[in-house]
């Protein structure tokens, strides 16, 4: 019976913050419609298309091809982003440069983004400092499978 | 011929304001919630660009529902299948007759009572009613022809004629108060004062009863923490294979069925349409003081006093579904008979003594 | 080799006791025993030059550290291969070697592969103290028709030049210049053009002479490789096939990416040819890859096709007609497959017209490549098939049915030549793993695997039979020759008994062996 009434108690408790958390947001929600600014907010979510939050400065967006200063992609084609990505979304073919000092550049450089998991691996394995995840571009998407696939031109910015 | 007239008329009105609740009270639920847990909750269906807090999400749901595929699988008894949300939105949606909404109102010199139907044993109807609503659980489980879906339905049945018992008995005491089964006679009795200033509310009569009924209707409405028959996200209830407007009827009934408890809760327990201290020609305070107000304005008193009684007791209903987990059956089957069957017996006895003192 | 005469010596490497021949050197003995000393100019065909330095090991009672590749052992010497001096001078050897060693491991063919590499990663691991600019050499010279030399990779080991001169002795190579401007280079106009310098390639320790051929196409680490025998010549070379297996989500063009040469000492040594090194091509292009049925007798299972024949033979079989069958058998075929030709229509089915058609021979070399252009002419002349001479008039005359193997007959004659002998034949049927001219003239082309994809043995022509075990899987309908005929022969129901037991290649090979003596004698 005590237990009982112990549980009784505790269910009025629990109906009591959850009604106290109404009625303090109610009450935030109402003083800010009515146009009064408040440091607190009714909601302490985030209306995403309206309101962005700041990405963070290590945050791991959409990749890019670092050009060299004429334009060239900085990327050699050693495929070690290729070799590392867990996912296996990365696919370079490399060819011969004219440039001697270069001598090998990727002639074709895919990124499928529908199956790559951002873990950031190939910024990591990179030897040239050639592909980073820094766009702040997070917002990738597509109508197919196709438009998620990005070659040389989408990446190299 | 007029007074056909009239009980269409309020047929209209209270279904109209019924179902509109209803469906506002799906607004409620996300909206609360929402709140509750520091969101913002449904704000993004708009007519126009025109937002209003999401005061269209009911009808973004509405279409929605409409334009879902209405999927019968292949293995089910159609009939029944088909029967069954019926059959609970039927049974649900008539015990909003006898529901008093005020007094009466004085139209061009007629006397028309605010309540669809005046039952000699109004109170009875709705228990009944309701009761009879297990019948569309039933026939949705047993029609479905799924294992989940039976099991489910089953879940209901029992959970819901266990809970009948204690509702029914908790009700007792108060008609052994109330001498009269008629809901507007009740609430009429509620009008008078203990003392000359506490309102003779069921719940100052009867705190017991409120609580044992107010659990017990409650486990009726199959909501959250009773909501075992149902139990969407891993139980899997009696409604799994129902899609789009039929399953929408499965919805609207439970959120029917919250009004329906709120009304009679207002009703049996926190004086219907009475305001405290308000008769017919206007309020008269037990300090002595007078407030003598013209007939209509009384009239829209009472309905009010009655809309925000039961608006007060949907939103606590939703309250409680958000806060709490669901029960385990066996707790549930404790709950209902070990502790609220014995409660309302000794609620009976109680009663009787301090009657017969 | 007087094996007799050499004395066993013992000593002991790292405490380990060993027993070697007298006049070893202590690194060849160490690897002997399994115990790595670092080595890069060292190579066990030629003598050692002692150019790296980076086999120094400490020996007991020698006042500094000796080179393991050309310190000769001797009795009760103890050596020491992991001593605090050795690890030093091993990382000092390794800055010394990588100061002029240009960081270009991303673009470079060898990385993956490159000992330098993996020297640094095992012995060194250290901070570059060089803050000097690196010397300036040329970065892609063109030294022969393949390859390709980069002057600042190289550590002049030396290793090439000792190649040239030791093992082809044409001595393209030499080194030029002296002090930090020491570089390996062509005599001027005298590009390397012998018929081993691929090998070049797979001897540089660095990735100083890397191979156009292979150049870019893909890193090394994404390659798999599998043992398999070299069929482009009669020598039997034994190679290491190194093939894509295919990134999970990407296509790759093709299999095979290039071909390495695989130890054997009674065959090809350390070294293949360049035309077994760059002619895998045949391995994945121009494949005939789907059952071709220009009869449109819906034949487009292994099943059906089978079916087919079996009629057909069998016709003429009850008929007593078989002579009425030819046979077109190659030396690509492996001696199981030769032998169960043999079996089938020779010795079950009498059938006499059975001819060998073989690629033309070509030109030999003084090393390893034979002119016969196929791996298994021995072992087909060794099978006891009785050959007719190849004619076309003679292989047409009242001929019914035609089987053919390979495509090799298009060497011999025009095609419009075999077109206008065979197309009186009702049916003519070819099993080729190759799209070739004969297709359109054929009434059905089975594709059939080629020897990296397939397992069987193959005779060369010294008479060793060496096995080969498939590479990889075949492609599309692509069945081996021998499962066809074992099939074929099930179908016909010749000998139930004698075929049944033929699920795989062991039991053919054991039959063979008892059956015949060439083969029952050697192995």
């Amino acid at each position: 019976m005590i237990r009982v009434l112990g549980n009784f108690i505790e269910i009025i408790r629990g109906s009591v913050i959850t009604a106290r958390h109404f009625i303090v947001n109610m009450w935030f929600h109402i003083v800010n419609l009515l146009g009064i600014k408040t440091q607190r907010k009714g909601a302490v979510t985030i209306q995403y298309p309206e309101e962005k939050k700041e990405l963070a400065y290590r945050h791991r967006s959409l990749h890019r091809l670092v050009k060299r200063e004429n334009g060239k992609p900085r990327c050699v084609a050693c495929m070690l982003c290729a070799t590392v990505c867990p996912s296996d979304c990365i696919y370079v073919e490399a060819a011969e440069d004219p440039d001697p000092e270069i001598q090998k550049y990727p002639s074709q450089f895919i990124i499928d983004l529908s199956r790559c998991c951002f873990c950031g691996f190939c910024v990591e394995a990179c030897p040239e400092d050639a592909i980073r995840m820094d766009t702040s571009l997070i917002e990738v998407a597509g109508d197919n499978r196709d438009a998620l696939v990005y070659d040389k031109d989408n990446l190299l910015r | 011929m007029s007074d056909i007239l009239i009980v269409l008329f309020k047929i209209m009105g209270t279904l109209s304001w019924f179902l509109t609740l209803t469906l506002y009270l799906t607004w409620l639920e996300r909206k609360e919630s929402a709140v509750m847990q520091d969101r913002v909750g449904a704000n993004r269906a708009n007519i126009l660009g025109l937002r209003i807090i999401g005061l269209f999400q009911p009808f973004a749901d509405a279409i929605k529902m409409i334009f879902k595929e209405d999927f019968t699988p292949r293995f089910s008894k159609k009939f029944l299948h088909m029967m069954a949300p019926f059959v609970s939105f039927f049974f649900v949606a008539v015990t909003i007759t006898a529901v008093p909404f005020g007094d009466y109102v004085k139209i061009a010199g007629k006397t028309v009572k605010l309540q669809i139907l005046d039952f000699n044993v109004g109170l009875l109807f709705i228990l009944a009613m309701l009761s009879l609503g297990i019948y569309g659980v039933i026939l949705s489980g047993w029609g479905s022809r799924s294992r989940f879906s039976l099991i489910g339905g089953m879940r209901g049945a029992a959970q819901i004629i266990s809970y009948e018992v204690a509702l029914g008995l908790s009700l007792i005491g108060l008609i052994m108060v109330y001498p009269t089964l008629k809901l507007s006679s009740m609430v009429h009795f509620q009008g008078e004062m203990i003392l000359g200033f506490i309102p003779q509310w069921g719940v100052f009569l009867q705190p017991l009863g409120f609580i044992i009924f107010f659990f017990a209707a409650l486990a009726e409405t199959k909501r959250v923490p009773f909501d075992l028959p149902e139990g969407e996200s891993e139980i899997i209830g009696f409604f799994a294979e129902y899609s789009g407007l039929k399953w929408g009827l499965f919805m609207m009934t439970d959120f029917m069925e919250i009004i329906i408890i709120s009304t009679l809760i207002t009703t049996l327990f926190f004086g219907g349409w009475q305001v405290p201290w308000l008769a017919a020609d206007g309020f008269h305070f037990p300090w002595g003081g007078e407030w003598l107000l013209p007939h209509w304005i009384v009239v829209l008193f009472q309905v009010g006093a009655f809309n925000i009684k039961v608006f007060f007791f949907c939103w606590l209903q939703v309250l409680i579904r958000w806060t709490y987990p669901r029960y385990r059956y066996d707790q549930l089957m404790d709950l209902g008979w070990k502790l609220l069957v014995p409660l309302s017996l000794i609620n009976i006895v109680g009663t009787g003594i301090v009657m017969s003192l | 080799m007087s094996k007799e005469k050499t004395k066993m010596i013992h000593i002991q490497i790292d405490g380990k006791s060993l027993e070697v021949r007298e006049g070893t050197s202590v690194l060849e003995a160490a690897l002997q025993a399994g115990i790595e000393i670092p080595h890069l100019c060292y190579h066990p065909a030629f003598p050692s030059e002692g150019s790296c330095r980076m086999c120094l090991v400490e020996i007991e009672g020698r006042p500094d550290l000796e080179l393991a590749c050309s310190f000769p052992v001797k009795d009760g010497m103890k050596v020491s291969t992991q001593s605090e001096e050795v690890t030093k001078a091993r990382k000092n050897m390794l800055e010394f070697l990588l100061a002029e060693h240009p960081l270009d491991c991303p673009i470079c063919d060898k990385a993956g592969e490159c000992k330098l590499q993996d020297y640094y990663e095992q012995y060194g691991f250290f901070e570059s103290r060089f803050e000097e600019k690196k010397e300036k050499k040329e970065k892609k010279v063109e030294i022969g028709k393949t390859l390709l030399l980069d002057q600042e990779r190289c550590i002049l080991c030396t290793r090439c030049i000792r190649f040239l001169k030791e093992i082809t002795g044409t001595r393209e190579l030499g080194l030029f210049n002296r002090g930090v401007h020491t570089g390996v280079n062509i005599y001027e106009g005298n590009p390397v053009e012998n018929n081993y310098s691929g090998n070049l390639v797979d001897i540089c320790p660095v990735g100083a002479i890397t191979d156009k051929d292979f150049r870019f196409q893909t890193r090394n680490w994404f390659l798999g490789s599998g043992p398999s025998i070299c069929p482009l010549c009669g020598r039997g070379c034994n190679i290491d096939i190194e093939y894509h297996p295919g990134f999970p989500h990407f296509p790759v063009p093709k299999r095979v990416y290039r071909i390495g040469p695989r130890e054997n000492h009674r065959v090809n040594g350390y070294w293949i040819c360049d035309y077994g090194r760059y002619h895998y091509s045949y391995i994945d292009e121009d494949r005939q890859e789907q059952i071709v049925d220009n009869k449109k007798e819906k034949l487009d299972s292994w099943e059906r096709v089978l079916d087919f024949l079996k009629e057909r033979i069998k016709k003429l079989y009850y008929m007593n007609k078989t002579s009425r069958i030819a046979v077109l058998t190659s030396s690509w075929l492996s001696n199981e497959e030769l032998f169960l030709i043999r079996k089938i229509f020779q010795e079950d089915l009498n059938v006499e017209k059975i001819f060998l058609t073989d690629p033309l021979p070509g030109e030999e070399d003084n090393l390893l490549l034979t002119p016969e252009r196929s791996p298994n002419s021995k072992g087909a002349s060794q099978m006891g098939l009785n050959f007719k001479e190849l004619d076309l008039n003679k292989l047409a005359e009242r001929t019914e049915v035609l089987l053919m193997f390979g495509s090799h007959i298009t060497e011999h004659f025009a095609t419009a030549q075999t077109q206008e002998a065979i197309g009186g034949i009702e049916t003519k049927v070819l099993l080729n793993p190759h799209i070739s001219d004969l297709n359109s003239l054929m009434d059905v082309v089975l594709p059939t695997c080629v020897i990296a994809e397939k397992e069987g043995t193959l005779t060369n022509v010294k008479g060793l039979v060496q096995p080969f075990s498939p590479v990889f899987e075949a492609k599309g309908h692509c069945r081996p020759e021998w499962e066809v005929l074992v099939n074929l022969a099930k179908k016909l129901a010749l000998n139930f008994r004698y075929y049944s037991p033929f699920t795989s290649v062991k039991p053919i090979f054991k039959k063979m062996q008892k059956e015949i003596g060439f083969f029952g004698t050697k192995k």
